[in-house]
């Protein structure tokens, strides 16, 4: 029973950790650059809407719209400010670029709203649960996996559907070829930017219901990006979905594993350790991932 | 005798560079003589520290090529080692340090070994996770004193086997001394064979293996150099401050300072790593001292750390020696 529920716990947390990957993938298959500071876009966001829930008394989920419209500004003002010049320069480079936004992004934040631990006290579904049969889930984790599932499925839409993101597809299969179609690259860089900054802001604004905001916690989320993005295969977006709900049951059973075998090393301090082993693990032994093209 | 030759040949670098070099010396030694503050002093300390981390990171990450930012748990190693064999074993500094850089070699050809199978991206986030992993360990494991720390016995009189001192200048010459011998080892290094197929694998990895180099263990080779160096500075760093707990010395944040001071300075050059902590430390102890003690000013100092960080990888991926070296070239 308590690993069932302990599995349903890890899905509904796993469509949140996709959904922080799918931008990180997007970006990373369109142009090759890992943004390190993706955690700090979802940090960002889950402040917009913390705030924007503090002073205007608006329902956390119906603030999602600001979190999501910062994470676009994000997105692009890095892509434009920042990542367009780095782009030039070697991979190294481009590491540290993305490195120092990350620390700027920690640290204004720390600035701005120092280093409190904060979360939404006031909302519709806030310290509500909902029970289905044995199982009872909280109202806020479940509308968070419910959005995030709509809003991976119209990103989903977007890229294998719609003219621009088939666009957006070519240019991350080859690049080259992708300019002599006349797809304009440079655009398709932005729309990356955008998307990804976009659906981690969601991310952002749905985590903070409940999980603490604080400048640091980006990191660790971004840990479990990049495990997602590794297991899915650098720049797959069927990958990653799949991965991040493999990576969310991980998390959620490997306490409740330990806590049945009666160790204490087993314990949830080490829930991320294990994260972080994962991606290890992974890419060494599969470095295309489960649904990877690019090596 | 011909390996301490290369150490000590300074001949193919510029007049210019290498008078620098003996007054930077003669101002290292002089240095705790003209009256300076103490605060300078754990400064200046701080800078060759550093140093020493980024000459180490400067063969796998400069020569190698390699983004590397997993040093921190070499550092944890090293100054581990060094403090857990003080308190339960009473063991003196001179055996544990050398037997923490043994166990950091160890430790860095099992981790190096699969390591190196990744490259790019792969390899930099891998270095992350690895040193991520230790760190947990580190935090919750209660027989080396959890997220806690461990304090090193504090001894009634100065005593050279544990090297604990009454003044900082003691430890200054310490560091000093280490700080040269890497020089000098970075110097033979640079001319080894091994510093010439790294760079060659940064070049052109294809090339270089179908002239017969082994990657793979020329990159592990590199990385448990890197690896040692950085044990040395972790054990230097426990009988110095006295205290280590995983925050202090495995950080994720010490790896990144780390490998930035080098690429800041300029990555794969003898003098970057050095001009790069000469760069930052100063700048943030300073920074910290200054703005760190205004309320409401807190977090600035990174602030505008970061924003130098995002200017010179924009600009000037090659750090402040590249730009030396372009100012040459358009002087000539």
């Amino acid at each position: 029973m308590l690993i069932i529920d302990a599995l349903l716990q890890g899905l509904l947390i796993g469509l949140l950790f996709a959904l922080v990957a799918l931008g990180l993938t997007i970006i990373f298959g369109v142009m090759d650059i890992v943004n390190f500071a993706h955690g700090e876009f979802l940090m960002l966001g889950m402040y917009a809407v913390y705030w924007t829930n503090y002073f205007l008394n608006i329902d956390p989920l119906l603030a999602l719209p600001v979190s999501a419209a910062l994470g676009v500004i994000l997105g692009l003002a890095s892509y434009y400010l920042l990542i367009s010049y780095l782009l030039r320069g070697p991979a190294i480079a481009q590491l540290f670029g993305t490195f120092g936004l990350m620390l700027f992004l920690q640290y204004l934040a720390m600035f701005l709203f120092s280093a409190d631990y904060r979360m939404i006290e006031r909302g519709f579904l806030v310290g509500k649960s909902i029970s289905f049969g044995p199982f009872v889930f909280e109202a806020t984790k479940l509308a968070a996996g419910v959005l995030s599932l709509i809003s991976f499925a119209v990103v989903y839409y977007f890229l294998y559907k719609t003219k621009l993101g088939k666009a957006l597809q070519a240019t991350a299969i080859n690049k080259e070829a992708a300019t002599y179609m006349g797809i304009k690259t440079e655009k398709m860089n932005a729309i990356a930017w955008a998307i990804g900054g976009g659906t981690v802001g969601i991310a952002g604004g749905l985590l903070v219901n409940f999980y603490y905001a604080y400048p640091m916690v980006g990191i660790l989320f971004v840990m479990i990006a990049f495990a997602c993005v590794a297991l899915g295969g650098f720049g797959s977006v069927k990958g990653v979905f799949f991965a991040g709900l493999l990576i969310g049951v991980l998390e959620m059973i490997f306490p409740v594993f330990g806590h049945l075998v009666g160790s204490d090393f087993l314990g949830p301090h080490f829930k991320f350790t294990v994260v972080y082993l994962a991606y290890f693990i992974i890419v060494v032994v599969r470095p295309q991932g489960l649904f990877g093209w690019k090596n | 005798m011909e390996k301490l030759k290369d150490a000590f040949d300074f001949s193919d670098f510029s007049r210019s560079e290498r008078i620098g070099f003996i007054i930077f010396t003669i101002f290292l030694f002089i240095f705790p003589w003209l009256g300076v503050s103490s605060f300078a002093k754990t400064v200046m300390i701080q800078f060759m520290l550093f140093s020493l981390f980024g000459m180490g990171w400067n063969t796998i990450g400069g020569y190698g090529g390699q983004v590397e930012l997993g040093k921190a748990q070499y550092v944890g190693i090293g100054a581990y080692t060094v403090a857990l064999m003080m308190v339960w074993w009473k063991v003196p500094f001179w055996i544990s340090m050398p037997i923490g850089v043994l166990i950091a070699l160890g430790y860095s050809f099992i981790i190096g070994y699969p390591l190196f199978r990744l490259k790019g991206h792969y390899f930099a986030i891998a270095t992350i996770c690895t040193s991520l992993v230790l760190k947990d360990i580190f935090d919750n494991w209660a027989l080396v004193g959890a997220a806690k720390g461990i304090e090193l016995p504090i001894h009634d009189h100065p005593d050279f086997l544990y090297m604990q001192f009454k003044s900082d200048t003691y430890y200054y010459y310490f560091i000093m001394a280490l700080f040269y011998i890497a020089i000098f080892y970075m110097n033979w290094f640079r001319k080894s064979k091994l510093g010439y197929q790294l760079r060659m694998i940064k070049d052109d990895e294809d090339a270089a293996e179908s002239l017969g180099i082994d990657i793979r263990w020329c990159k592990i080779k590199a990385y448990s150099i890197a690896s040692a160096f950085v044990a040395v500075g972790g054990g230097f760093m426990a009988v110095y401050n006295l205290y280590i707990d995983p925050a202090s010395v495995m950080e994720l944040s010490l790896s990144i300072k780390i490998a930035l001071m080098a690429m800041l300075g300029g990555a794969a050059s003898m003098w970057g790593p050095i001009i790069g902590a000469a760069f930052l430390v100063p700048l943030d102890r300073f920074l910290g001292s200054w703005l760190g003690g205004h309320k409401g000013l807190t977090g600035i100092d990174y602030m505008i750390y970061a924003m130098l960080i995002m200017i010179v990888s924009a600009y000037q991926p090659r750090g402040i020696w590249g730009i030396i070296e372009d100012l040459r070239k358009r002087g000539k």
